[in-house]
C-alpha cells in the first residue's frame, strides 16, 4: 500500500509533464491544469500517507534493477523514514501552493505551457531525491533537478537568463564531480550505497569521503565557495525562485546531509559547520547592497542555507562528542531539518509575496522604486510582514524563532565563536529584511507602477495566506502529522530553564534591534539607499560580494583558458592531427591508388578481371607458391 | 586423319580468343556482347568434347551434354536481359559506344 502511494506521488508529476509535452505546449490551459492536478494529487497522497497511511516505521521497497554491469547493479527503490517523510511533506505541500500561485503569476506568459511542463518535471525529480534509497538513484535525480533548474531559470529566453542558467548548471557540475567521486569511493569501500545498509553496517567513512559527498551539497545548496549561481538564478520566474531556489531544491543538499549523517567524521563535520557559518554571515552582509527585491531574498536564502548546514555540522558533532545517547545523536538532523521546514514556509511566502508585488508593479523589481505597497496591496503586504517577522525570529508568534533558537542553542553548547557569528547573522537578517519591508511597503509610492499597484487575484493571495499560517505557527507541533514529529520535535535541541529565557531574550533583542535599526536608518518608503549615500565604504564592502564572481571570472578567462589553450593545441596536434587525420590520410592513400584503377574504360576492367583470374588460378594451382 | 580431342580444343581456344579480344578491342556494346557469346560458345564446345572423349561404350557419359543444354537455356535468358540493357542504354544515351560511357571513372 505504501509503495503504491509513493509511486503515485512520484509519478503523477512525470505523467503530467509527459502529457504537457504531448498536448500542452500550445494549449496553455491544459498544461496549467495538468500540472496543478499532479501537484494536488501528490500533496493529497503525501498528506494522507503522513497522517493516516503510515505508522512512522522505516519502509524500504520496490527494488528495480535498472542497470546491471558485471557485479554492479544500479537499483531504484524507496526509503521512507521520518526524515524523508518530512521532506516529502514540505516538497508536496509548498509545491502545490506554488503551483497555484503560478497560475496567476504566469497569466498571459507566452511560454506558460513550457513553464508548467518544467515545473512538473522538477516536482518529479525532487520527489525522486526525497524517496531514493541509494546514492546512485539520488545522483540520477540530483542531475534531473539540475536540469529542470537550468530549464526554468532560462524561461524568459533573454541573454541574462541564458547566462544565469548556464552558470547555475556549470557551477553545479563542479560540485557534482566531487559528489560523484564520493559516491564511487563509498561504493568501492562499502560495496553498497543503500542508506539503510550503510547505516546498519555502522560504517566509519573517512574524512575525505565525507567531504567529497559534501561537495554535492556545496553545489546544490549553494554554499561557499560555490554559492555564485544562486543570486543569478533569480533571472527565472518568481514562482521558480520560490519553489526551486528557496524552498526545495537548494534544501536538497541539507536533506542529503540528514540522510547521510552517519557518513561524516568529526573533521568533516567541522569543515561543514564552518562552511555553513561563513556562508551564513557573508551572504547576510551581501544582502545589504542589493536593490532588487528578489536578489535580497536570494542572499537571504544563501544565508539561511548556511544556517542549516552549520546546524547539521554542530548538531551531529554534538551527538558524536557526547556519546550519541538517545536523540542527541540526531540533533544535527533535527536542527537542520526543522529549520529547513520552517524556512521552506517563510521563504516561499516571501518569494511569492515578492512575486505578487512584481506582478502588481509590472515587473518592477527595484525596492527603491516601490514604496507604499502595504496600502495598495494589504493581503500581500501583511503576509509579507509575517514572513519578515518569521525570518527575523520574533519569539513565540513565528516559526523562525523556534528553529533558529534550536540552532543557536546547539551552537552555544558546541562552539562559542560560531554562536557569536550566527547571532550576528540573525541580527543582520532582521536588519536587511526590515530594510526591504520598510522601503518597499511603507511610505509613499516612488514610481508610477507602484502608484497603480493593486491586490492580485485569489490564486495568488490564497497561497500567501496558507503559507503565512505555517510561517507563524510552524513552531507548534500540532500543525504537523504525528509521524514526522520525531524529526521536527524529538531530535531538535531546545534550551530549558534559564537557558530558555536567555534565548528568548537573545532572539528578541537581535530581531528587534535589527528591525528597529532598519526602520530608523532607512526610513519609510525611501527612494534612495541611505547606506550608499551616508556610509559608502560599508556599502562598497557589501557590494563587492568579496569579489567571488571577479575571481572566478579571472580564473576562467586567465588561468583556465591558458590550460585549455595548451590542451587544445595537444588535441589539435596529436589526437586531431596524428590519430584522426593521420589514420584517415593513411587509408586515403590506398583510396587514391584504388581510385586510379577506375578509368571508366570497359577494356581496363576486363584486364583487371583477367589479372584477377590469373591470380586466383595462381593461388589455387600453387603456382604462385612455387615462384615465391 | 581422324578428328581427336586436341582439334576440338584448338577450335574452342581459337573461338575463345576471338571473343576475348573482341571484348577487349571493340567499342560497340552490341559487338562486345556478341564476343561474350562467342566465348561462351567456345567453352561449351570444349565441354561437349571433353564429355565425348571421356565416355566409353561400356560407360557412356552424357553429363557434359546435359550441362551444355542448361547453359544454352540460361544463355538465352542472359541474352534477353543483355539486349534489353543495350536497348535501354540506347534510348537514354543515343550511343552504345563504351568509350563514351565512362561514369565509373575515378
Amino acid at each position: 500500500m505504501i509503495p503504491q502511494l509513493l509511486s503515485l506521488i512520484l509519478f503523477s508529476p512525470l505523467v503530467a509533464a509527459g502529457l504537457i509535452w504531448l498536448f500542452g505546449r500550445r494549449n496553455h490551459g491544459i498544461a496549467a491544469g495538468l500540472s496543478l492536478l499532479a501537484a494536488g494529487i501528490a500533496m493529497v497522497a503525501a498528506l494522507y500517507l503522513l497522517i493516516v497511511g503510515w505508522n512512522g516505521e522505516t519502509v524500504t521497497d520496490v527494488r528495480i534493477e535498472w542497470l546491471t554491469l558485471g557485479n554492479f547493479t544500479l537499483s531504484m527503490g524507496y526509503l521512507l523514514n521520518p526524515v524523508s517523510a518530512t521532506m516529502l511533506g514540505v516538497v508536496t505541500f509548498v509545491g502545490f501552493w506554488i503551483h497555484l500561485f503560478s497560475l496567476g503569476y504566469m497569466q498571459g506568459d507566452a511560454g506558460k505551457g513550457r513553464f508548467f511542463g518544467g515545473l512538473s518535471i522538477f516536482m518529479f525529480s525532487m520527489l525522486g531525491i526525497v524517496l531514493a534509497d541509494n546514492l546512485w538513484m539520488v545522483f540520477v535525480f540530483w542531475e534531473l533537478v539540475g536540469f529542470s533548474s537550468y530549464m526554468l531559470i532560462g524561461h524568459y529566453l533573454t541573454d541574462d537568463a541564458g547566462a544565469a542558467s548556464r552558470k547555475a548548471f556549470i557551477v553545479n557540475r563542479v560540485g557534482d564531480l566531487g559528489f560523484l567521486i564520493g559516491i564511487i569511493i563509498t561504493y568501492w569501500e562499502f560495496g553498497t550505497t543503500e542508506f539503510v545498509a550503510l547505516e546498519a553496517a555502522g560504517v566509519s567513512a573517512s574524512t575525505l569521503v565525507g567531504l567529497l559527498l559534501f561537495c554535492g551539497v556545496l553545489g546544490k545548496s549553494a554554499q561557499m565557495p560555490l554559492h555564485v549561481w544562486l543570486p543569478d538564478a533569480m533571472a527565472g520566474p518568481t514562482p521558480i525562485s520560490a519553489l526551486i531556489h528557496a524552498a526545495t531544491m537548494v534544501a536538497a543538499g541539507v536533506f542529503l546531509l540528514a540522510r547521510l549523517f552517519f557518513m561524516f567524521s568529526p573533521d568533516a563535520l567541522t569543515v561543514i559547520l564552518w562552511v555553513g557559518t561563513v556562508t551564513a554571515v557573508c551572504a547576510a552582509i551581501w544582502a545589504f547592497a542589493q536593490r532588487d527585491i528578489k536578489k535580497i531574498l536570494a542572499y537571504s536564502t544563501l544565508s539561511q542555507l548556511g544556517y542549516m548546514v552549520a546546524a547539521f555540522g554542530l548538531g551531529t558533532l554534538f551527538g558524536r562528542e557526547h556519546g550519541g545517547e538517545g536523540a542527541a545523536l540526531y540533533y544535527g538532523i533535527g536542527a537542520s531539518m526543522f529549520h529547513l521546514t520552517t524556512h521552506a514556509f517563510f521563504k516561499a511566502l516571501l518569494f511569492l509575496g515578492s512575486g505578487s508585488v512584481i506582478h502588481a508593479c509590472h515587473h518592477e523589481q527595484d525596492i527603491f522604486r516601490m514604496g507604499g505597497l502595504l496600502k495598495k496591496m494589504p493581503i500581500t503586504g501583511l503576509t509579507f510582514l509575517a514572513g519578515v517577522l518569521a525570518i527575523s525570529g520574533i519569539p513565540f508568534i513565528t516559526a523562525g524563532f523556534f528553529s533558529k533558537d534550536a540552532i543557536l542553542y546547539i551552537a552555544m553548547e558546541q562552539n562559542q565563536v560560531v554562536f557569536g557569528l550566527l547571532t550576528f547573522t540573525a541580527l543582520l537578517t532582521a536588519t536587511y529584511m526590515g530594510r526591504l519591508f520598510f522601503i518597499a511597503f511603507l511610505g509613499k509610492p516612488n514610481s508610477a507602477h507602484a502608484e497603480h499597484a493593486h491586490e492580485s487575484s485569489w490564486t495568488m493571495w490564497l497561497p500567501l495566506v496558507v503559507l503565512t499560517v505555517f510561517s507563524l505557527g510552524g513552531g507548534y507541533m500540532v500543525l504537523y502529522p504525528e509521524t514526522i514529529r520525531p524529526v521536527l520535535d524529538g531530535y531538535v535541541p531546545h534550551p530549558h530553564g534559564s537557558d530558555h529565557t536567555l534565548f528568548i531574550v537573545i532572539s528578541s533583542v537581535a530581531a528587534l534591534i535589527g528591525l528597529g535599526g532598519a526602520f530608523l536608518f532607512y526610513g519609510r518608503g525611501a527612494s534612495e539607499d541611505r547606506l550608499e549615500t551616508k556610509a559608502r565604504p560599508l556599502w562598497a564592502f557589501s557590494r563587492s560580494r568579496f569579489f567571488f564572481d571577479e575571481i572566478y571570472g579571472w580564473y576562467v578567462t586567465k588561468v583556465q583558458q591558458r590550460i585549455v589553450d595548451v590542451l587544445d593545441f595537444i588535441d589539435a596536434l596529436f589526437i586531431g592531427g596524428l590519430a584522426v587525420r593521420g589514420s584517415a590520410g593513411f587509408v586515403g592513400i590506398f583510396g587514391l591508388l584504388g581510385r586510379s584503377a577506375h578509368t571508366g574504360s570497359l577494356a581496363t576492367y576486363v584486364w583487371w578481371f583477367f589479372i584477377g583470374l590469373l591470380l586466383i588460378w595462381g593461388f589455387t594451382s600453387g603456382f604462385l607458391a612455387q615462384i615465391f | 586423319m581422324s578428328i581427336e580431342l586436341p582439334h576440338y580444343l584448338f577450335v574452342a581456344s581459337a573461338v575463345f580468343a576471338l571473343g576475348f579480344f573482341g571484348v577487349l578491342l571493340r567499342r560497340n556494346t552490341l559487338v562486345i556482347f556478341m564476343s561474350l557469346e562467342l566465348m561462351l560458345s567456345a567453352s561449351i564446345l570444349a565441354l561437349v568434347a571433353f564429355s565425348r572423349y571421356n565416355s566409353t561404350p561400356e560407360a557412356p557419359l552424357y553429363s557434359g551434354n546435359v550441362f551444355v543444354l542448361f547453359i544454352i537455356a540460361i544463355a538465352a535468358c542472359e541474352v534477353a536481359v543483355g539486349l534489353a540493357i543495350i536497348v535501354a542504354l540506347w534510348r537514354r544515351r543515343q550511343t552504345v559506344d563504351v568509350a563514351e560511357i565512362a561514369e565509373m571513372k575515378n
